[in-house]
């Protein structure tokens, strides 16, 4: 008992408490392509923390309003203890990939409701775009794994982890890591699709009712889902050697996570934004030629 | 076509409306007709006669007439002729026929006759106030002579209930407010978008938030050899093209000829300015698409310019230079080396850029087909600059009107078929290298030589005029200049390029989305403080709080001298 406490303890430090440090290492390395100096790296934590102390302000009476945050970060951690960081999650029962799933459509979801909620046109805007990218990026996300469920004939993470399938290459998972890469973009809000934030046409859409706490709230999920999709990425995609040591496993794991992220990170830096229509429009392609490829391949067991 | 034949050809037209008709210039004409036939001249030298609408200048003539004028201004590009008609309506209730009807881009011009000087313009469909704020009491015409500079007119009632008449929204659409404060929008001005989820049916401008009465000043507070002074501060990015401009029109309007150093001068510093504010326009480009790299990378670049700038004229922007008959201030041929040097560099990075950006699909994908302006719209309403050249419109006052030192180093005009975003931004990209070429042609061609007139008269007459353009980095500027008879113009008429342009905005995002307005606006580079005749000064507060303006001219200097000394 004492130890699976320590593990979810662990793994939430991992991938909740060091989000904003990833944030910041982020912003660091967009500093050096712009050429400019940049904000220290622990920036995140402080904006955080400034948030946190300002005043809370309301443009509404809606309850929804009020909860969007809390239900949107409190998803997040749920996500995070149902994370594999090159070992099985903290907290792992039969089935957790569709919760995992679940729980990360969550979070997105207390964004858009919380948007809703405010009554700001430019939020509504912002919303109704955060919704039609989940609606496109989610089968993606959600297609690739199932290919690496049907390929190791489970439902968990666990089983996942403890399958040969996530650490020898095939051609099946390959292409199924392809989907989930191109996935991660839109799912970490980087440009080119910054879609719903959009802050030089909508001013930051969903979000621009918000401040204090609650913004706070959804800063650090917004963090989190860097470490949270990069290491679900890595663990379940990218076939690492298992070095026997659960804590070697890990920061190998965390080191490759570093590599996604700075491609992530490049990719963000050297592309404008596209319009809505046009994401939607290029994840229709991925899902079709990408992701139904990889489904097919595992089917007839490549 | 002369200006004789085509004065031959409206008199046959036209017979006794046509009152009287002045050329001070050759080729720069002004005739008086009668207020009944003002929209029939325009509309044939519109529709005959390819004459391109500029601007409309009302004043206030009661003293010597008992009337207002109210001259449309028209420019036959290819003939490289100014064309004024004038018209005076009695000063009791004035009123004159709308040409907007005939002439779509006069639509601003006369409402802006209806707010500040109280000529009513008949037959507008759109007679809605345009710069007077909307608790500005009915009746009050700031332009009026009997008006003085700093007058405010008597506060409302006080409820504060004012409003604008916006159009009504049309059925089925909900309403997104732009403005007056948002993020892409440099400075306030107000668009509100009638949309239908994210595709914008139908829009309505409010904007003039910031007019601060400069052309007032003009006539009624400053002298002539002020004025370029202040001229030169209706833009933060573009002002030198406006004392030019000024100084060229009065240099007519008083007979006056600047040497020709100082017009090279004037011409090289324009092109510095052109380069500078084309690099700061890329970069906010690539800002309201999310692509700050591109932001951050052009301004880097820039930086230099700005540096060298300050060498030359002591400044980085706003370089005072400019009087009327030459320049305050000659270049040394030491410093041409370093001019060249400088250019030259931004001249291989912008190829790397232009080569970058041509091949990136993603940014292609934002600007190719994205607000469309037709060739024909834009004709109508007269756009300029990179918005009019993107839609094919050849029209460029470098080589419309040439002025400063244009006449003897042309520069070309850059045109792009495909009148959208991206026609404009390729047009700018280009236009970057041009204005390098110019300057390496024209510091090979610039001769020795005073740098001021010094023939000047004492006196100045009254009722003499001059009117000029120079083509600012957005399009072309105007300035139209009465003579008065206590030293200062009579009338001093402005029009900055995005006064013209931004008539075009509602149909250029038109059936767009919501993403695409702020970088369709963005595209014509609009200057809204230039557009209502205004300073934008930015200050670190902090900092100019505890430095006195001694200490800050100190420090100014020196950072001049540590500059000089490098």
């Amino acid at each position: 008992m004492a130890r699976a406490i320590l593990e979810i303890v662990l793994s939430l430090v991992i991938l909740i408490g060091l989000a904003p440090l990833a944030e910041g290492l982020l912003r660091k390395l967009k500093a050096i392509i712009h050429s400019r100096q940049g904000p220290p790296i622990i920036q995140p934590y402080l904006d955080i923390a400034k948030l946190l102390v300002k005043e809370d302000l309301a443009p509404t009476e809606s309850w929804m309003w009020r909860v969007a945050p809390a239900l949107c970060l409190g998803a997040t951690i749920v996500v995070a203890m149902l994370t594999p960081i090159g070992g099985p999650p903290a907290f792992a029962f039969g089935g957790d990939i569709i919760v995992f799933i679940y729980f990360a459509s969550l979070a997105a979801v207390a964004i858009i409701l919380g948007a809703f909620a405010s009554g700001n046109p430019y939020a509504y805007v912002g919303g109704s775009r955060e919704m039609m990218m989940m609606l496109s990026v989610e089968p993606v996300m959600t297609i690739a794994l199932a290919v690496a469920a049907i390929k190791a004939q489970t439902l968990t993470f666990d089983g996942l982890m403890a399958s040969p399938v996530t650490s020898t290459p095939s051609i099946s998972m390959v292409v199924a890591g392809v989907a989930f890469l191109l996935a991660l973009q839109a799912q970490l809000g980087k440009l080119p699709f910054d879609i719903a934030e959009a802050d030089q046409e909508i001013m930051e859409g969903p979000f621009i009712e918000r401040s204090g706490p609650g913004f706070a709230l959804f800063r650090w999920a917004m963090h989190a889902r860097l470490m949270i999709f990069s290491a679900v990425l890595v663990s379940v995609f990218v076939p690492l050697p298992n070095l026997g040591i659960p804590v070697l496993n890990m920061v190998l794991t965390l080191a490759v996570m570093g590599v996604v992220l700075a491609l992530v990170g490049v990719v963000d830096v050297v592309n404008p934004r596209l319009r809505i229509d046009q994401s939607m429009a290029y994840y229709a392609r991925v899902v079709v030629f990408v992701s139904v490829l990889a489904l097919a391949l595992a089917i007839v067991g490549h | 076509m002369t200006t004789a034949e085509l004065v031959r050809a409206l008199r046959h037209d036209f017979g006794a409306a046509i009152q009287s008709v002045e050329e001070p210039v050759s080729d720069k004409v002004r005739v008086a007709v009668t207020p009944e036939s003002v929209v029939a001249v325009a509309k044939s030298l519109y529709r005959d006669y390819g004459a391109r609408f500029l601007i409309t200048a009302g004043i206030d003539s009661r003293k010597d007439r008992d009337g207002f004028d109210v001259d449309h201004i028209f420019s036959l590009d290819k003939e490289q002729i100014f064309f004024i008609v004038r018209t005076t309506v009695p000063s009791d209730g004035p009123h004159v026929a709308a040409i907007t009807p005939e002439v779509p881009a006069a639509a601003w011009a006369e409402r802006e006759l209806q707010d500040l000087l109280g000529v009513k313009a008949d037959g507008l469909l759109d007679g809605r106030r345009l710069i007077l704020p909307d608790d500005w009491p009915e009746g009050v015409h700031p332009l009026r002579k009997d008006i003085k500079y700093g007058d405010w007119p008597p506060l409302g009632d006080g409820t504060g209930e004012a409003t604008y008449p916006w159009k009504p929204a049309p059925e089925g659409t909900s309403t997104v407010v732009v403005g007056p404060f948002f993020p892409v929008l440099e400075e306030p001005t107000q668009l509100r978008l009638y949309v239908d989820g994210e595709r914008v049916i139908d829009c309505d401008y409010r904007g003039f938030y910031n007019h601060r009465a400069i052309e007032k000043m003009g006539d009624s507070e400053l002298t002539y050899n002020e004025i370029p002074f202040v001229a030169e501060r209706i833009c933060g990015i573009c002002g030198f093209i406006h004392s030019s401009c000024y100084c060229e029109a009065a240099e007519e309007a008083l007979g006056i000829t600047a040497p020709r150093r100082a017009r090279y001068i004037r011409s090289l510093m324009l092109e510095l300015e052109r380069i500078h504010s084309h690099m700061l326009w890329t970069g906010i480009a690539g800002h309201i698409l999310g692509f700050d790299t591109v932001l951050m990378q052009t301004w880097r670049m820039r930086e230099p310019l700005m540096w060298l700038c300050e060498k030359i004229s002591g400044n980085r922007k706003t370089y005072g230079m400019n009087i009327i008959g030459g320049v305050r201030r000659d270049i040394s041929r030491d410093l041409y080396p370093e001019i060249l040097s400088v250019v030259e560099k931004i001249e291989q990075e912008w190829a790397q850029l232009y080569d970058a950006v041509q091949g990136d699909t993603i940014l292609k994908a934002r600007l190719v087909g994205v607000g469309m302006l037709p060739e024909e719209t834009a004709k109508a309403l007269a756009a300029v600059g990179p918005t009019g050249r993107g839609s094919n419109q050849a029209i460029d006052a470098r080589a419309d009107h040439p002025y400063a030192a244009y006449d003897e180093v042309p520069a070309k005009v850059i045109t792009h078929p495909d009148c959208d975003n991206w026609a404009r931004v390729v047009v700018r990209l280009e236009e970057t290298l041009e204005s390098v070429r110019w300057i390496r042609e024209g510091l090979k061609e610039m001769p020795d030589g005073p740098v001021m007139a010094t023939d000047i008269a004492e006196t100045v007459p009254a009722g003499h005029w001059g009117v000029c353009t120079v083509e600012a980095p957005r399009g072309e500027a105007i300035h139209y200049l009465v003579t008065g008879g206590d030293n200062r113009p009579d009338r001093w008429r402005v029009r900055a390029p995005t006064y013209a342009n931004l008539q075009a905005l509602p149909s250029m995002i038109k059936d767009e989305t919501i993403a695409d307005v702020p970088i369709t606006l963005g595209s014509m580079d609009p200057c809204f403080s230039c557009t209502e005749r205004v300073e934008v000064v930015n200050m670190r507060s902090g900092e100019a709080e505890t430095l006195t303006h001694q200490e800050l001219l100190t420090r100014s200097r020196a950072a001049t001298e540590r500059l000089r000394g490098r």
